[in-house]
């Protein structure tokens, strides 16, 4: 009887509640792009940490050709357990929506242990250059500019370093137009000193964090002569307590300097606000943002930074574990972050899951910022211990404008929806239509490339950023545009997400309007330039102090 | 009675004031103990955590593998000692009077000590004595941490303590109450119980004296209504038998004169009209015999009494009454009959003095097991008996006890009155046979 009323019950909310015809679809085509990248964690039955978090993806033009390139990113076999050759791939878009693997010809072909990506000019020679975060010792690939890559790790100073780094980002922390380095590390661990953890008594499973010591951050500071110098004590961000994931680049106190956003695994998250004399000081804890608002330090693990309510501050979305929600934060004027999670549907939402890789995305380019966010287990025994599954499907947040967010993954597209052991997340317009498309890796699984297709005819309008008193990339520019009595904002940034990189040009959805009354730009140098009158449905160069130049279409 | 109701009040009252007053120190161990308590632990617990982060930190700065000077760890340190400072705040609010100014005095001297030594450590550091730094870490600023943690390990045992206590307090207020809880009920209930015992055994020697005045009082009617019915009776056999013969006799005297003095026309007139004066008296003392007691009841039966009575009544007062029998007869006891007679007489009497009917009935039923006798006008009704009334309406009930029987009054449906007397068969018999 009561399964009857049930059933009832459940059809009658069907029939008052009618899937929402979203405006955009999410079709995957990793096959037809020609995308066959299967990333290998290398492992053999020994549970070693490393192998639950791996590994990115990103977004990148490495060529310059003004089409969004795909990089993915590879673990290998352990020492001593070699079945195979596995590297990082990275993928040439042809301009007509296939992709060609160039790793080889590109001079990538080199075998390490990749966890995360992220992709800056740092010797702004007009072309991006790559970092790889490791377990060992990360890499940094120079962009010859001729289509191939020259290893500098050893030339740029980041060699010597054994650690288990995962996210980076690049950014100019003291405003001298060169792009600084920060990078992530997990714990202290090696495969010497791997713990023997278990959740039988017998068998062995992956630790948590809570089984290892802390690491640092790194800040890396940009001579300008192709070489770093190590900041990391210098700048106060020293701190071998911290055991990072994730890392986004925001300006949260509005004062023109970049901040940075760090999150940790079952330590406190750290917020670094730049004192603009090259030192950092950790406000987290005042910004509210350090623990959960009961008090508990989550294990965070992707974050992203976003003016989801186009008040023009930014939010923060941190995916953390299962049984600990999503925290999403909006700021107020102050600067104290308040979790939203459970007024925005977005915390019971993601009770269940455990996320990893999140950005804030205008999928249907309706003018408010949507959330996506992968998810996954660790363990694959996690479905038998929790009942919450290895593989878990994705968040897709619709924001309706109104703080509700609504998960929609499962009606923007079947294959998107279905579960997968997610861990990187990017965004890129790879065919040009000026809407967002989403890039997935998966732990030990295949990447996926999800077309997204816009079916209301909604807008939008994308900006490419040059820098030349600040850095070229622009990275921490702030683009503000006005249209209708409204008014959002997007940062240029590189990190956020979880060991993944999202295209750089910035978009804005405009729903249905055909114009916007005026955009203004913040440069990271200072300068601050303002364009009326443009016209949405295509993209827009801006050079800095140069003035600004449509594209044909985007 | 009173007294009962204002004891069990009084009771109540006293112990609603006891458990308030409980619930009221139970609240206030809650707040000043427990509340305080946890919250002390908390804070001691984050003290604890800063003091584990710190440990942590030291073990980082001796085993030396990371390409950092000592310096760096500066900042970690800070951040920690700005949120032990916080937490030590805090914790010596809550804790406030419970711990003595020694105890507190000692905890303030090992963390100065322990931040004493950490300045000086990263003094060293600072000026490149990253060795010496080191050698200090593992002389003094290790075994002034964990003098420290034992310091605030052991507050944090002694407030497991006090709240084991605590709880043991709160169980046995607990347990007090629970217990008065009990006490109480079976006070209240002993109360109430006595109470009503008293209630029922008052109630119950009330009920008997009034049962005794209503028999003593019933048993003088019917003393009185015997008393009466043998005294008519003697007199009416007295007047029938003594009176009757005696003008009998003068009347046959006086027929007998007259038919020897035939020619004497005067003497014969007289005679004649002394012999109708005497027929004249004898039929009056038959009548008023009669009236006073029916003989015929006696002779032929209670039946043949009413079968004579009704019809006389009838005629006497120019009112019709049909009167009906049924069933098959039995005979009752003559000095029972009277009764039966007594009520029939005193019903057509409110028959015809008071209903203002029309027509009347009587019924005679011979039923198995009684003898019904019912007497229905549809007049003016039954009225509440007053006055002289009421006292023919209480004979008639007296005579029904009499006779080991009942009486109703009631109100057919077309109005008036109906009495019906009902006799047990087996009394009229019984007093028959005897």
């Amino acid at each position: 009887m009561s399964q009857v009323i049930a059933v009832t019950a459940g059809s009658a909310f069907l029939r008052a509640f009618p899937p929402a015809t979203l405006g955009f679809r999410l079709v995957e085509v990793t096959g037809p792009a020609g995308i066959h990248f299967r990333h290998n964690s290398g492992a053999y039955g020994g549970k070693l940490l490393p192998e639950t978090l791996g590994s990115g993806c990103a977004f990148l033009d490495y060529d310059r050709d003004g089409w969004q390139d795909i990089l993915l990113v590879n673990g290998m076999d352990w020492p001593g357990h070699k079945r195979q050759r596995s590297t990082l791939h990275l993928y040439r878009n042809n301009r007509n929506g296939t992709f060609t693997d160039v790793t080889r010809s590109a001079g990538l072909d080199v075998e390490m242990y990749g966890m995360g990506v992220s992709v800056g000019d740092y010797n702004n020679d007009g072309y991006p250059d790559i970092l790889i975060t490791c377990v060992g010792q990360n890499r940094l690939f120079r962009n010859t500019g001729r289509g191939t890559f020259v290893d500098v790790t050893r030339q740029s100073g980041l060699a010597g370093r054994q650690a288990f780094s995962t996210s980076a980002l690049w950014f100019d922390f003291d405003g001298d137009g060169l792009l600084d380095l920060l990078v992530c590390n997990y714990v202290k661990w090696s495969p010497e000193h791997d713990v023997f953890c278990s959740l039988d008594g017998k068998h062995k499973s992956y630790c948590t964090p809570e089984a290892y010591r802390g690491e640092t951050c790194w800040l890396f500071h940009n001579r300008g002569d192709g070489s770093f110098e190590d900041a990391t004590a210098t700048s106060g961000i020293f701190d071998t307590s911290s055991k990072s994931l994730g890392v986004a680049l925001l300006d949260y106190d509005q004062d023109g300097w970049p901040d940075v956003l760090i999150a940790n695994d079952t330590q406190p998250n750290k917020l670094y606000r730049n004192l603009h004399n090259g030192k950092f000081k950790d406000v987290a804890v005042e910004a509210g943002i350090a623990f959960s608002s009961e008090g508990k330090a989550r294990a965070g693990m992707g974050v992203d930074v976003g003016d989801f309510d186009n008040s023009g501050i930014p939010g923060i979305a941190i995916t953390n574990f299962d049984n600990e929600m999503i925290g999403f934060y909006r700021a107020d004027r102050h600067g104290l972050f308040e979790d939203m999670a459970l007024s925005t549907g977005i915390g019971p939402a993601s009770r269940n899951t455990l996320g990893f890789g999140c950005v804030f995305v205008d999928a249907d380019l309706d003018g408010a910022l949507d959330l996506v966010a992968v998810n996954g287990h660790i363990d694959e025994t996690a479905r038998f211990v929790r009942g919450v599954g290895y593989a878990q499907a994705p968040h897709l947040f619709r924001n309706d404008g109104k703080a509700h967010f609504t998960d929609v993954a499962a009606q923007a597209g079947s294959e998107f929806a279905q579960p997968k052991v997610g861990r990187g997340l990017a965004y890129g317009d790879f065919d040009r239509d000026g809407d967002q498309d989403i890039l997935v890796s998966a732990n030990n699984g295949p990447a996926q490339l999800f077309r997204n297709d816009q079916l209301a005819g909604n807008r939008s309008i994308r900006f490419h950023l040059t820098g030349t008193k600040s850095n070229r990339d622009a990275i921490g520019a702030n683009v503000r545009i006005f249209h209708s009595g409204m008014s959002q904002s997007r940062m240029v940034k590189s990190g956020s997400s979880y060991l993944s990189q999202s295209e750089l040009p910035v978009t804005f959805g405009v729903g249905k309007q055909d114009k916007i009354e005026r955009a203004a730009i913040e440069w990271p140098s200072g300068r601050t330039e303002e364009y009326k009158q443009l016209t949405s449905g295509r993209a827009y160069d801006c050079v800095e102090a140069k003035g600004i130049a449509s594209r044909e279409g985007f | 009675m009173l007294l009962g109701l204002v004891i069990t009040l009084a009771t109540f009252l006293a112990y609603s004031w006891y458990v308030n007053a409980q619930i009221a120190g139970l609240r206030a161990v809650q707040r000043d103990l427990v509340d305080r308590n946890r919250k002390d632990s908390l804070q001691l617990l984050r003290i604890q955590n800063d003091l584990n982060s710190l440990d942590v930190a030291m073990r980082d700065m001796l085993d030396n593998d990371e390409p950092y000077p000592l310096a760096a760890w500066s900042t970690q340190f800070q951040r920690v000692r700005a949120d032990l400072d916080d937490a030590f705040r805090l914790e010596a609010q809550v804790t406030v009077g419970r711990r003595t100014p020694e105890q507190q005095e000692y905890l303030g001297n090992r963390l100065a000590q322990f931040w004493d030594a950490a300045d000086r450590i990263f003094t060293l550091a600072r000026n490149g004595n990253d060795k010496e730094a080191r050698d200090q870490i593992r002389l003094s600023l290790q075994a002034r941490l964990a003098a420290l943690n034992t310091a605030v390990a052991r507050l944090l045992v002694e407030n497991n303590e006090t709240e084991e206590q605590t709880g043991l307090r709160i169980a046995q207020i607990y347990d007090r109450v629970q217990r008065q809880g009990y006490v109480f009920l079976a006070g209240a209930l002993t109360a109430i119980l006595l109470t009503s015992l008293y209630l029922i055994q008052s109630n119950r020697r009330l009920f008997a004296e009034l049962s005794i005045l209503s028999e003593q009082r019933s048993e003088l009617a019917q003393k009185l209504i015997s008393t009466q019915e043998s005294t008519l009776r003697y007199i009416s056999r007295e007047l029938h038998d003594e009176f009757g013969q005696v003008l009998t006799a003068i009347g046959s005297m006086l027929s007998r004169m007259s038919q020897r003095s035939p020619q004497e026309v005067a003497l014969h007139a007289d005679l004649h009209e002394i012999k109708d004066v005497t027929q004249s008296a004898l039929d009056n003392v038959r009548t008023l015999s009669q009236a006073l007691h029916p003989v015929i009841l006696d002779e032929a039966g209670l039946e043949s009494a009413l079968d004579w009575y009704v019809p006389k009544v009838a005629r006497q007062t120019g009112i019709p009454i049909s009167y009906e029998k049924s069933g098959t007869p039995f005979a009752a006891e003559s000095r029972l009959g009277i009764h039966i007679y007594r009520v029939l007489q005193e019903a057509l009497n409110n028959l015809t003095r008071h209903s203002g009917a029309g027509e009347g009935w009587v019924r005679l039923k011979y039923q198995p097991d009684c003898l019904q006798l019912e007497v229905e006008d549809h007049g003016a009704g039954f009225v509440a008996p007053t006055g002289n009334d009421g006292i023919g309406l209480v004979a008639m009930r007296e005579r029904a006890e009499l006779l080991g029987g009942t009486i109703q009054f009631t109100r057919p449906a077309e109005g008036g009155t109906l009495v019906r007397l009902t006799v047990p068969r087996s009394r009229l018999e019984s007093a028959n046979g005897s």
